[in-house]
């Protein structure tokens, strides 16, 4: 049970160069896999790959493998992706439908696309609004929200379709601090409460050192680092392939720098 | 997946904020039938001859609006309809064709008797048929009406495409002002002379254009997300409630177009 | 019928019905904002409608024309004065005619060299015997085309004149086009806009004398006024008026769309059901967008 990209490669329609590849992945249930990279390093295009939308609802051509669940993703139809990927991106404000009047509406949009009876519908709608978190906000215009909690509206009407995984490119980049720290929360706690596996790409890489188990680095459309999160971020090549390592790090490396002790006491300390 | 659920999800039926009843007799009638109602207006206005035609139909909706609180919004739009109110009125008085009852003679022009009543009549007519259209846009909210459509059977494309455009011009206006607050700041000329203005017209355009195709990528993609475009019907979480008077009043307005085409073409040939 | 529905359907991606709302928005705002703010006399209300016909054909155009039209007077805060409700057919018109346009190839950039300029001049030519035609009978009589003989100089001069304006005008947006970008390809869009500007005031007069009396509250009416003050009917009026207003309006609205999808990028465009036609054909397949 995973989501697994083998030796993929994959060019945009219209496009003469490869943007992914080769790349092989894999995306655990339970499991939040980030990945970072520089700018044009591959990222967004590594999660339509992942979830089946390169190249189903954007063309372009796939070489390789995905699979997700043990079924070829190519097999699969947008909807059916939909299930058992959830798609999210970083402007909160297009990834709402722009034609509900509550947040309850909007997040009951895509169970009521998939048509299941009205019952079914609220029950899902609930269960999505409580595991992220914004059940207080369900009498909301969807509009009107903040930055933050627009994202977690769009967390939530993406896990109303029950999927298994979720796939979420750079879902913070956008967002103040507070926001941040928001959607963190609420992806921590999706995943602790869901099991779902999670791909979390993000520039923020405080955010993955709090919640990633492992992270890999993109360059050039291919993989230039994979492994457990805290070796990953604290690994010194991470500078040259343009990616800021958390503070905690860069911290740690002036303190040792300085001639002084870190001790594991004073990086729990630090959080 | 266990999570639980919240105490509100114990109850099935639906908020009130998502059910959104309208109150009054006009307003809670089934949005087809508002739209029967504007029909049998507009048809009104137009086919049944004279001052009868538009009169009854002005009669009509404002006695309708007065009911349903909506009288200061038809006000609203009849006064936008000023301008080309007046100039119906100035071009007809002055230059209806064939007329030779001259009110006075002011100079080389002429306002005629015809040319008013003429003018007044068209008016009347305009007046009629728009107000009619706006009570039921007044009337209806535009989520009353997809969701009712839907009923019938709009595609969930037709409802969204609705839907969305209707919520877009606002948000679209905003950044067109948010632009020209700028450009202004930068000395586009909104005021001047009109090559002036129409230099103003690129910088402006440009940026609202381009910034709303830039959104459709991810607008598309977030559709497919939610699962836009599995097959069979959506579920509808509400619908307008579509009674047997509104039944009962859509029948009659069919009947009554129906009556009134038929007077008009028969009055004519007999 | 199967050819026909899956015709229908492959014009109706999910991305084309995104593309709808953000056009329908497009039209009504720069409409607005050009008509009522601006105050210059000129619509420029299908710039969505024309896009969205060109980029995914026919059907959509249409309905994205119709339905600018029927929200507009429906739209909260703007929707009041504009009055133009009834004009849904022509606007509807106007989307099919880009969506053909669209399908033909006419908005691909092309390179100035041999065949293309000959292209280019007989396109000139047929549009501007068309227009020609189209000025001499409509202005030639009191009566809508009614056969008329050129022998009645003044009449003939009125047609003369509206007809040299608007190719004053063409002439103007062509030279204009060539000199930002030199392609050939801007020659075929401004006749393709003329050509829809004449089949938009042709369909449209009729509709404007019976609901409006031809006037609309804007400066245009004094041309309709003029006309009227030298004895013609109210239609004949109206489709003078209509024969100079739009022709230069979906000139204009043309000559812009055709820079807009030109400056969009490749992979934006390609994506659309026309999107092939418009960027040129790929060097190698690559598996395209299911439809619907």
């Amino acid at each position: 049970m995973a989501i697994e990209l083998g030796s993929v490669r994959y060019r945009y329609a219209g496009s003469s160069s490869a943007a992914l590849g080769p790349v092989d992945l894999r995306v655990e249930p339970g499991r939040v896999l980030g990945v970072v990279g520089a700018n044009e390093s591959g990222k967004t295009t590594l999660c339509l790959v992942a979830s089946g939308f390169a190249p189903a609802v954007v063309g372009g051509r796939l070489e390789g493998s995905v699979q997700i669940d043990g079924i070829d993703a190519a097999t699969l139809r947008p909807h059916e992706l939909a299930q058992r990927c959830g798609l999210l991106f970083q402007n909160a404000a297009t990834q709402l439908s722009g034609t509900t009047a509550t947040v309850l509406e909007e997040v009951a949009f895509g169970p009521c696309n998939l048509g299941l009876p009205v019952a079914e519908v609220m029950e899902r709608v609930w269960w999505a609004l409580r595991a992220v978190g914004v059940v207080a906000l369900a009498p909301r215009d969807p509009a009107r929200l903040s930055g933050g909690q627009g994202q977690l509206v769009a967390l939530a009407s993406v896990l109303a379709l029950r999927p298994r995984y979720l796939i979420l490119d750079e879902p913070t980049s956008e967002l103040d601090p507070a926001g941040t720290a928001l959607v963190a929360d609420a992806l921590a706690r999706v995943a602790g409460e869901t099991g779902a596996g999670i791909l979390l790409v993000e520039h923020k890489t405080d955010v993955l050192a709090r919640i990633a188990d492992e992270v890999v680095v993109l360059e050039g459309g291919a993989v230039a680092l994979a492994g457990p999160a805290a070796a990953v971020l604290s690994d010194p090549r991470l500078a040259e392939l343009g990616v800021e390592p958390p503070a905690r790090v860069l911290l740690e490396r002036e303190v040792r720098a300085a001639g002084f002790d870190w001790s594991a006491g004073l990086a729990e300390a630090i959080g | 997946m266990t999570v639980p659920l919240p105490a509100a999800a114990e109850n099935p039926s639906l908020p009130q904020y998502v059910i959104r009843e309208p109150s009054g007799p006009y307003r809670s009638l089934n949005p087809a039938t508002k739209l029967s109602v504007a029909a049998l207006e507009v048809v009104a206005a137009f086919v049944i001859p004279g001052w009868l035609g538009p009169g009854l139909v002005i009669a009509v909706v404002l006695v309708t609006a007065a009911s349903s609180r909506t009288l200061r919004g038809l006000v609203i739009i009849g006064l936008a309809a000023l301008p080309l109110v007046v100039s119906i009125m100035v071009v007809n008085l002055f230059l209806l064709p064939g007329a030779v009852d001259p009110i006075a003679r002011i100079g080389p022009l002429a306002p005629t008797w015809s040319g008013f009543w003429f003018g007044l009549l068209t008016t009347a007519r305009l007046l009629a048929f728009s107000s009619a259209l706006a009570l039921a846009y007044l009337t209806t909210p535009v989520d009353d009406l997809l969701a009712d459509m839907s009923r019938r059977g709009l595609g969930r494309r037709g409802v969204f495409v609705v839907g969305a455009a209707v919520q877009m011009v606002p948000r679209t206006i905003e950044r067109v002002g948010e632009i020209m607050d700028a450009q202004r700041a930068r000395g586009m000329d909104t005021e001047g002379r009109i090559w002036r203005r129409a230099r103003g017209v690129v910088p402006l355009a440009g940026p609202v254009v381009f910034g709303a195709l830039a959104e459709v990528e991810e607008r598309t993609m977030a559709l497919e997300s939610r699962a836009f475009t599995a097959p069979g019907r959506q579920t509808l979480l509400r619908v307008p409630p579509d009674r047997s008077i509104d039944r009962a009043l859509r029948w009659l307005a069919l009947v009554s177009v129906a009556a009134i085409v038929a007077v008009r073409i028969t009055g004519r040939m007999g | 019928m199967d050819m026909l529905k899956g015709w229908v359907a492959r014009q109706f991606t999910t991305r084309v019905i995104v593309l709808m709302p953000v056009a329908i928005a497009i039209n009504i705002v720069l409409g607005y904002t050009v008509q009522s703010v601006l105050k210059l006399p000129v619509y420029v209300d299908s710039i969505g409608t024309i896009l969205v016909g060109c980029v995914a054909g026919p059907l959509p155009g249409a309905i994205t024309g119709i339905l600018s039209n029927l929200i507009w007077q429906y739209a909260p805060g703007i929707g009041a004065g504009s009055q133009i409700g009834p004009f849904a057919i022509t606007a509807g018109v106007i989307g099919l005619l880009a969506g053909v346009w669209g399908q033909l190839g006419v908005f691909r950039p092309r390179r100035g060299h041999g065949l293309n300029i000959v292209a280019a001049v007989v396109a000139v030519v047929l549009i501007g015997a068309l227009a020609l035609y189209t000025y001499g009978r409509a202005f030639s009589s009191p009566e809508q085309f009614s056969s008329a003989t050129f022998k009645d100089t003044s009449v003939f001069d009125q047609s003369r004149f509206f007809f040299l304006a608007v190719m004053v005008v063409f002439v103007g947006l062509v030279a204009w086009a060539l000199l930002l970008r030199r392609d050939i390809g801007a020659v075929f869009a401004i006749s393709a806009g003329l050509f829809t500007g004449i089949v938009a005031a042709v369909l449209s007069a009729p509709v404007y004398a019976f609901f409006y009396g031809g006037l609309s509250g804007s400066g245009t009416d004094a041309i309709v006024a003029a006309f009227r003050a030298g004895g013609d009917s109210l239609y004949q009026a109206t489709l003078k008026q209509g024969l100079l207003s739009d022709p230069i309006d979906k000139m204009i609205t043309t000559f812009v769309v055709f820079f807009l999808v030109g400056s969009l990028s490749r992979r934006f465009v390609a994506r659309f059901p026309n999107g092939e036609k418009i960027v040129g054909p790929e060097a190698e397949p690559v598996t395209t967008p299911e439809a619907g």
